[in-house]
């Protein structure tokens, strides 16, 4: 469509035996047809360097036996990928993974949506209150681990303390599986709730006031409008941040390698039998501690197609779920 | 207008082009050397000094992490590019750089082999490869081994607390546990060791060989030192003597200052972390003696010269002066670093050095002596990867979640999996 429009205007100026016009209409239609590209170049030029050159690479280096230090010792075709398949304890950071992917993501989604809420029902002084949510956002990842690390601390943790207010047993919080997810979930959910509750709301502010006054007229309890008007009106959001999440919380590294106190030995195993090892962390083991670059691109290649493959079960479950209101 | 848009978008792209290939440039005609060190050195001065007499050369100190060293290091002889001018290498990775000793500089080149008689001939043996003809590295001190106590803690449960009486008690690591035991009856509620890891270590690095021998052959599996080492640590663990402590953590850190703790090996660099895990309060309870088994080594560093460095010359020449027998004696002085030169960790000022923190414990003579009776582990070329396993292994122990054997039967699987 726009490119026939630009066509039929530049027509006639071409019958205009003046020079000067001419090319200054040829100047536009180049500016037409490819300044928008030129725009988009960078961000694909920056994408190329950083983003699909360096996925190639791993891919080539995953064929490979590669010794991080001495570089290339000969291919090996798909040798580093069977080894992954009969690894336990790939499966096992797999496994842990999900696991705190699952633990994290679905109570800090539903937190979210629950906080976005109530931050939309206008309260006193709502800039305060907003910007307050995304300060954990903002604080470096280190810190908070740093922090978390001590409230979860097995000897003189503040939760432990509080555990045994009722009576409950000390917990070893990084001896046990459950327990470490747990504790690094929360230092996850802690993270992400707060900035996600702000996407929620921007989509909450954009939902058109007059759908909730006449289900007031027609009766309808805040709970029903909710989900009924709230929820399936901002369901893009939703989608996005599903998506996002997927991708970070597949991805998590900082906050188990904190919660780690082998981590700062160059010893970080995820706990000492692995319980909290998740795909990259084992990575890093195999590529920085163990030298062995090319099982590690092996590991980072399969965390691509998981990252992958689970986006899309969500992307679908999430957009069928949402769209039933 | 749509040609200064073109002309901006195109400048956008040449910055971002350029902004990934930066590179250092040398200020105003001077050397620029780079040292890459992890902790404390205690070159500050030095390097003042150092750069005084020498005007032509200009002298930066990046610290950083130890572990975050090592895998830095790593990375930029890899990429063949980013590293310091000199690189620290810790006892504990030295042998697993040594394996990518032609990203190095061989100090022979420059006539290091003709310093060898400074250094204590094991410490000098460790930095080099190839029989001796590749030298590697310039050692700088070394952690020859003590062992801490608190005398409060050892007096409650009617322990003698007087060094020598104290060093008495443990001739051997088994007596050390029989200590424990006692200990553990009296006071039940402190423990009587940090980490079982630490005892493992202390008494592996006290043989010569441990999982790997001198042929650079994986023997951990049949060696009974490290089994004899990993048991002692172990029933420690399981008679839940050990605080099941991170070595060097914040809880660590934490414990010391709670004094739930009454013993801890303690290599010489190692005094430092207590002092400023356990603070002022602690001035005077915590004590030095020498450790079960006679001495050992952990720790300690070399200074080596990544190939990549414009300057491999004067990065030499400051190397070597760093590592002088009149610099180590300063540096022991200033920050308590144990030298590894027998001149000097001989010489009547540094025997005569005493610990006020620490009781006024004589650590001069006491390191002096462990590191005149030691025995040098030989660290195998996959020596880090290797330990960890182990480390982990115990800790499984202390936190109840294996027995001694279910545990060793793991790490020696897992062990196996790291050198094949």
């Amino acid at each position: 469509m726009t490119d026939l429009r630009t066509r039929t205007e530049a027509a006639p100026a071409a019958s205009v035996p003046s020079s000067t016009p001419s090319k200054r209409f040829g100047l536009s239609r180049w500016d037409a047809k490819y300044t928008p590209y030129l725009i988009i170049a960078p961000f694909f030029v920056v994408f190329g360097i950083f983003g699909l050159y360096p996925l190639v690479y791993t891919a080539w280096v995953s064929l490979h036996d590669w010794q991080l230090i001495d570089g290339n010792q000969g291919f090996v075709g798909f040798a580093n990928y069977a080894e992954l398949f009969g690894d336990a304890k790939f499966w096992n950071a797999l496994f842990n993974t999900l696991s705190l992917f699952v633990l994290s993501t679905v109570p800090q989604l539903l937190a979210a949506l629950g906080l976005a809420a109530l931050l939309d029902r206008g309260l006193r002084g709502s800039a305060f209150w907003r910007a307050g949510v995304l300060l954990p956002n903002v604080i470096s990842v280190a810190a908070v681990a740093l922090v978390f690390a001590q409230f979860f601390g097995r000897d003189f943790g503040i939760v432990n303390f509080l555990l045994g207010l009722v009576g409950i047993d000390p917990i070893d919080w990084r001896a046990e599986t459950w327990a470490s997810h747990l504790a690094v979930s929360t230092m996850v959910m802690w993270r992400w709730t707060g900035y996600n509750a702000l996407l929620y709301l921007a989509a909450m502010q954009s939902v058109p006031k007059d759908m909730y006054e006449s289900a007031t007229l027609d009766g309808a309890s805040r709970w029903r409008m909710f989900w009924s008007i709230t929820v399936p009106s901002i369901r893009p959001t939703i989608l996005f941040t599903v998506v996002t999440s997927t991708i970070g919380g597949l991805q998590l590294f900082a906050e188990p390698a904190l919660f780690d106190p082998g981590f700062a030995a160059n010893n970080s195993t995820g706990g000492s039998d692995r319980q909290f090892q998740t795909l990259v962390l084992y990575m890093y083991e195999k590529g920085f501690r163990l030298f062995d670059a090319g099982y590690a691109a092996t590991i980072a290649w399969m965390l691509f197609v998981v990252v992958l493959l689970v986006a899309i079960v969500n992307f679908s479950l999430t957009r069928r779920i949402a769209g039933k209101g | 207008m749509s040609r200064r848009l073109v002309g901006s978008v195109a400048a956008t792209l040449v910055m971002v082009l350029a902004a990934g290939c930066g590179g250092s440039s040398e200020a105003d005609g001077k050397v620029q050397l780079s040292l890459g060190l992890f902790s404390d050195f205690g070159y500050d001065k030095l390097i003042e000094e150092y750069q005084a007499a020498h005007p032509n050369i200009k002298i930066e100190q990046r610290k950083v992490k130890m572990e975050q060293h090592n895998t830095q290091l790593a990375t930029q002889l890899a990429g063949g590019r980013g590293a310091a001018d000199i690189v620290a290498l810790e006892e504990g990775v030295v042998s697993q750089f040594r394996a990518s000793k032609d990203k190095f500089v061989n100090l022979a080149e420059y006539g290091a082999k003709d310093l060898k008689s400074q250094w204590a001939g094991w410490k000098w043996n460790q930095g080099t490869a190839d029989g001796g003809d590749f030298v590697l590295g310039l050692g700088t001190d070394m952690g020859s081994l003590g062992l801490c106590y608190r005398r409060d803690l050892f007096e409650a449960a009617g322990l003698p607390t007087d060094r020598t009486e104290v060093a008495k008690l443990w001739p051997t690591w088994a007596d050390y546990s029989k200590v424990a035991d006692q200990f553990t009856a009296k006071t039940p509620n402190v423990k009587f060791v940090d980490t079982g890891r630490n005892v493992y270590k202390a008494i592996l690095d006290q043989t010569e060989e441990g999982y790997f021998a001198k042929d650079d052959s994986y023997i951990a599996d049949k060696n009974d030192k490290v089994k004899t080492a990993f048991d002692t640590a172990a029933a420690l663990g399981t008679k839940q003597q050990t605080g099941a402590l991170e070595p060097f953590s914040q809880d660590w850190n934490v414990a010391l200052k709670q004094g739930s703790f009454a013993t801890t090996t303690c290599p010489a660099w190692a005094l430092a972390l207590i002092k400023a895990g356990a603070g002022d309060a602690a001035a005077g309870k915590w004590d030095v003696t020498t450790a079960p088994g006679g001495g050992g080594n952990w720790g300690g560093s070399f200074l080596a010269i990544p190939k990549q460095g414009k300057h491999p010359k004067e990065a030499y020449e400051l190397a070597k002066w760093l590592t002088a027998p009149g610099q180590q004696k300063r540096i022991f002085k200033e920050t308590g670093n144990l030298p590894s030169q027998p001149e000097v960790y001989r010489d009547p000022e540094v025997q005569a050095t005493v610990n006020e923190y620490f009781n006024k414990a004589p650590v001069g003579k006491i390191f002096a002596s462990s590191a005149e009776s030691l025995k040098p582990t030989y660290r195998g070329t996959k020596d880090s990867k290797v330990g960890p396993v182990f480390g982990t292994a115990l800790t499984r122990v202390e936190q109840g979640k294996q027995s001694a054997a279910d545990a060793w039967t793991q790490a020696l699987k897992e062990a196996q999996d790291a050198v094949k």
